[in-house]
């Protein structure tokens, strides 16, 4: 006999164990699809899982596992906010995107400054941009009421397109690119790695320095209070004088500006330049989406996903490419967890009581 | 045959409480048999135990002289034991009989169509097994409950503080019903806070505090001061107006209207306690709300604080100007239930003083305030970081009432203000609303129990289909005319019972 017992204290523990669950199933699974997939399974998941220590080129790979970390869990951390109040943006790939066009149109806009300091101004513009694209689902959704899942996630087609049309009209920087781009920003305003030749730049510094002061922002003052208080009980919102068109008028403030700087960051220290959209966005925003959940939209779980996701990853690239599986691998596997996650979270409201001590359990219980 | 069902030295633990400690209770054919005591007592735990719903730890249950185990709520159902629970379990998008049918696993044709007629006419539970669940009233829903488990030939009937949702006149209706189910030979088991019904009613009454049986009588013999002192323990404060000042116009409303209620006029002064009676779903939830400014008026000018028009403010704005609520609701509406009492504190003192420095929250300032409220209120807690859900309703109401009274409002709006709490904890917050007003403070109180209404309103109004009646003076209502006031319901559906039997 099995049985659920619901649990009286939430601890530390009651959240960890489900989360080794849900890892361990994941690896149960993608070690199935390997099976079915390729020739050497038991070494192909040996090398996906320890490959950022193993290779060659360690601080490169932890360089790159780190700054994909930190899009996925600067993005998700601004979503998981609207999540909570039930605000459902699914467009922050947009609003990255934009973010990335507004800093461009910025440093246009300024003279094209060749100064380090024009960097943070840079950042600025795009936050404005993500949160610019950021409000019209939310207007859409406060004048209207229209469901802001189909218009954020419709907006996200209009970005992409209106990058391509900026990097192929006004801004087309070098015809003889194998793509359509820009010209690209001043070296001074690309931001620089921190070990040299590796991805661990000092963007991931500035996006870890907006998780920490988002979450200080919700911690202590009225407004992330606020935010707190609409998660779930309306009416109490409400009773305390918090409108419940500011929680959404919020909630897309906060996402945009996030995925805004997300792609502001992505401009100046990956590409240094804006790019055809199929070349430049890479799902960056969806997979944050998948990420907040994945992360229990817990700022700490958020970063804990995002960095498990990452390194997964840039191991399932390198079997993807060494062993010739196919690159649906690494989908498989982010999905896997996230089902995994999703189905095990009850398990952090509720004990499995199993036997004999299930008949005890209810005695006790 | 000596008895229908005996309960002996039943034991029941949950972790850290002994819900049920050795207690006997026992049932005769033809009787009906009050249980009382105050929440957390352990009546539904021993009601548990009857229907099936849980396991004793030790103890035995005999019926009709032979030792039984009751496995499941199907057993108990099958040994002949009926129960009528106080939240309904009927589905409002489907007919009377759909319910009654679902209710016994069968589906719903002619003959169940007759079967319910004919119950409900023996009975006198006058039910249409056509009429669809959500046009009828609180009574009308009580009665499917009732005329299913009844359609179950039970010989043992539990009902659940059955008429706190009725209205006098109703629970008459009711009580008229019980009896004959009791002439028929049936047991049954009463359970209420309301003494004086059970002094009217019932035959015996067996009384549990702290999960032990402390006194058997005949509630007809005591009084429903020493029932409710067995009860709770020590004798409760009597009732005593003290001579009042009335000062100034408080809160006064004028002509305010919207979908769900009407309001032609109302008063509060300084000083005074101004009472809204009403059966539930009569449009308290909406005065509340227009009150309280959850829902804005149409028109500023319709309500006014201390001579300042504020319909079209909000909840902050109208706390600032020394107003204060507390909605029927506790969890998801007056505290957050995942909160901690701390983050609860903040809820309604976001505008206060002294809770911000520099735009940030100062939360060792708030959590001080929370501890005096939980200090000065009463509050039993495991410490103010607990969550609000964590708390008894009692301890959460008490927390909740002094969240606003610690702010010494210049007027406070309550609604249901001792609603489900136990005996203790609804003196304390009777006694704190009196000296409230006392102090000088105008308080609107909105409440079904009218025991509470008669103990602490100057004034009485009703609330009727949304509308709000002129008030007059307590001393000029008795609990009848009240009634009647009350009663649209209960004339509605017995006129519309008569209109559909002339057609058929």
């Amino acid at each position: 006999m099995i049985r659920l017992v619901p649990r009286s204290h939430f601890g530390v523990w009651s959240t960890v164990f489900p989360l080794l669950i849900a890892l361990g199933l994941t690896v149960v699974v993608g070690f199935v699809v390997l099976l079915a997939m390729s020739e050497q399974p038991l070494s192909d998941i040996w090398t996906l899982l320890t490959y950022p220590w193993q290779a060659r080129t360690a601080s490169v790979q932890w360089g790159f596992v780190l700054q994909k970390t930190s899009y996925l869990a600067v993005i998700a951390v601004g979503l998981s906010i609207g999540f909570r109040a039930n605000v459902w943006n699914i467009g922050a790939e947009g609003q990255f995107a934009f973010g990335s066009i507004a800093a461009f149109a910025g440093y246009l806009l300024c003279g094209m400054p060749d100064t380090v300091w024009f960097l943070p101004v840079m950042l600025a513009f795009g936050v404005a941009g993500g949160v610019l694209w950021a409000l019209i689902p939310a207007a859409l959704r406060v004048i209207a009421n229209t469901n802001e899942l189909l218009t954020s996630l419709m907006l996200v087609y209009v970005a992409a397109n209106v990058l391509n049309y900026v990097t192929t009209g006004p801004w087309k920087g070098d015809p003889k690119a194998g793509q359509a781009e820009s010209d690209p920003i001043h070296q001074s305003l690309q931001i620089v790695s921190i070990i040299e030749r590796t991805d661990l730049h000092w963007g991931v510094v500035i996006s870890g320095g907006a998780i920490v002061a988002l979450a200080l922002v919700v911690l202590f003052t009225i407004f992330g209070y606020s935010l707190r208080v609409a998660q779930n009980t309306p009416r109490a919102q409400r009773f305390a004088g918090f409108s419940p068109n500011m929680t959404i008028w919020l909630s897309f403030i906060i996402s945009g500006a996030m995925a805004g700087l997300a792609g502001a960051i992505y401009l100046s220290a990956e590409t240094g330049k804006l790019i055809q959209s199929e070349n430049y966005l890479n799902g960056l925003g969806f997979t944050a989406i998948v990420i907040a959940f994945l992360g229990r939209l817990h700022p700490f779980g958020i970063v804990a996903a995002a960095f498990l996701i990452s390194y997964v990853n840039v191991g399932a690239t390198y079997v993807q490419s060494a062993s010739g599986v196919d690159d649906a691998v690494a989908d498989l596997v982010q999905v896997t967890a996230l089902f995994a996650v999703l189905g095990t979270a009850f398990l952090s409201r509720y004990r499995v009581v199993f036997g004999a001590q299930a008949i005890l359990g209810e005695r006790t219980a | 045959m000596k008895g229908l069902l005996s309960l002996e030295q039943i034991t029941k633990a949950y972790p850290g409480v002994l819900a049920n400690d050795a207690v006997d209770f026992d049932v005769k054919p033809g009787e009906i048999h009050a249980l009382l005591g105050e929440n957390g007592a352990g009546k539904s735990t021993l009601m548990k135990v009857l229907s099936g719903q849980t396991k004793p730890d030790a103890g035995r249950i005999v019926w009709k002289d032979q030792e039984t185990a009751i496995a499941s709520p199907q057993a108990s159902k099958a040994l002949g034991i009926g129960m009528v629970h106080q939240h309904f379990a009927v589905f409002d998008g489907m007919s009377v009989g759909e319910n009654v049918a679902l209710g016994l696993g069968r589906d719903f044709d002619a003959s169940q169509r007759d079967s319910i007629r004919e119950t409900s006419e023996k009975y006198g539970l006058p039910l249409n097994p056509d009429a669809l669940v959500f046009t009828l009233s609180a009574g009308e829903k009580q009665r499917i409950e009732i005329v299913r488990a009844l359609l179950g030939e039970p010989q043992l009937l539990i009902l659940d503080e059955p008429t706190s949702v009725l209205t006098p006149r109703e629970a008459e209706a009711l009580f008229a019903t019980l009896r004959l189910l009791r002439d028929e030979g049936r047991g049954l088991v009463f359970i209420s806070h309301k003494l004086n019904e059970v002094r009217a009613l019932c035959n015996r009454a067996t009384i549990l505090r702290g999960g032990k049986v402390v006194a058997t009588c005949v509630p007809a013999e005591k009084s429903a001061e020493e029932i409710a002192e067995m009860m709770i323990g020590t004798r409760p404060v009597p009732t005593r107006k003290a001579a009042k000042r009335i000062g100034a116009l408080a809160l006064s409303v004028d002509g305010l209207t919207n979908d769900e209620v009407s309001i032609p006029s109302l008063q509060v002064s300084a000083g005074e306690i101004v009472g809204v009676a009403g059966v539930a779903g009569n449009g308290q939830e909406a005065l509340y709300a227009l009150l309280s400014g959850e829902t804005l008026a149409a028109e500023a000018s319709s309500i006014s604080l201390h001579g300042q028009t504020i319909g079209r403010r909000g909840p902050g704005e109208r706390r600032v100007m020394g107003a204060a609520f507390v909605p029927e609701e506790r969890l998801g509406h007056a505290a957050v239930p995942d909160f901690s009492l701390i983050d609860n504190t903040l809820l309604t003192n976001i505008q206060t003083e002294g809770f911000q420095r520099r735009g940030l929250l100062d939360w060792t300032r708030t959590r001080e305030h929370s501890e005096e409220i939980c200090a000065g209120y009463d509050v039993r807690h495991a410490g103010v970081t607990g969550r609000a859900s964590s708390l008894s309703g009692g301890n959460l109401q008490k927390f909740i009432v002094g969240r606003e009274l610690i702010k010494s409002p210049s007027v406070l709006v309550v609604n249901q203000p001792t609603w489900g709490v136990d005996m203790g904890s609804a003196t304390n917050i009777r006694d704190r609303l009196k000296a409230l007003a006392e102090a000088g403070s105008a308080v609107l109180v909105i409440s079904q129990d009218l025991d509470e209404l008669f103990e602490l309103a100057d004034r009485l109004c009703v609330l009727n289909h949304g509308v709000l009646s002129p008030t007059r003076p307590t001393a000029d209502w008795t609990a009848e005319t009240l009634g009647v006031a009350m009663a649209g319901d209960a004339d509605r559906s017995a006129a519309a019972t008569l209109v559909e039997e002339r057609a058929t």
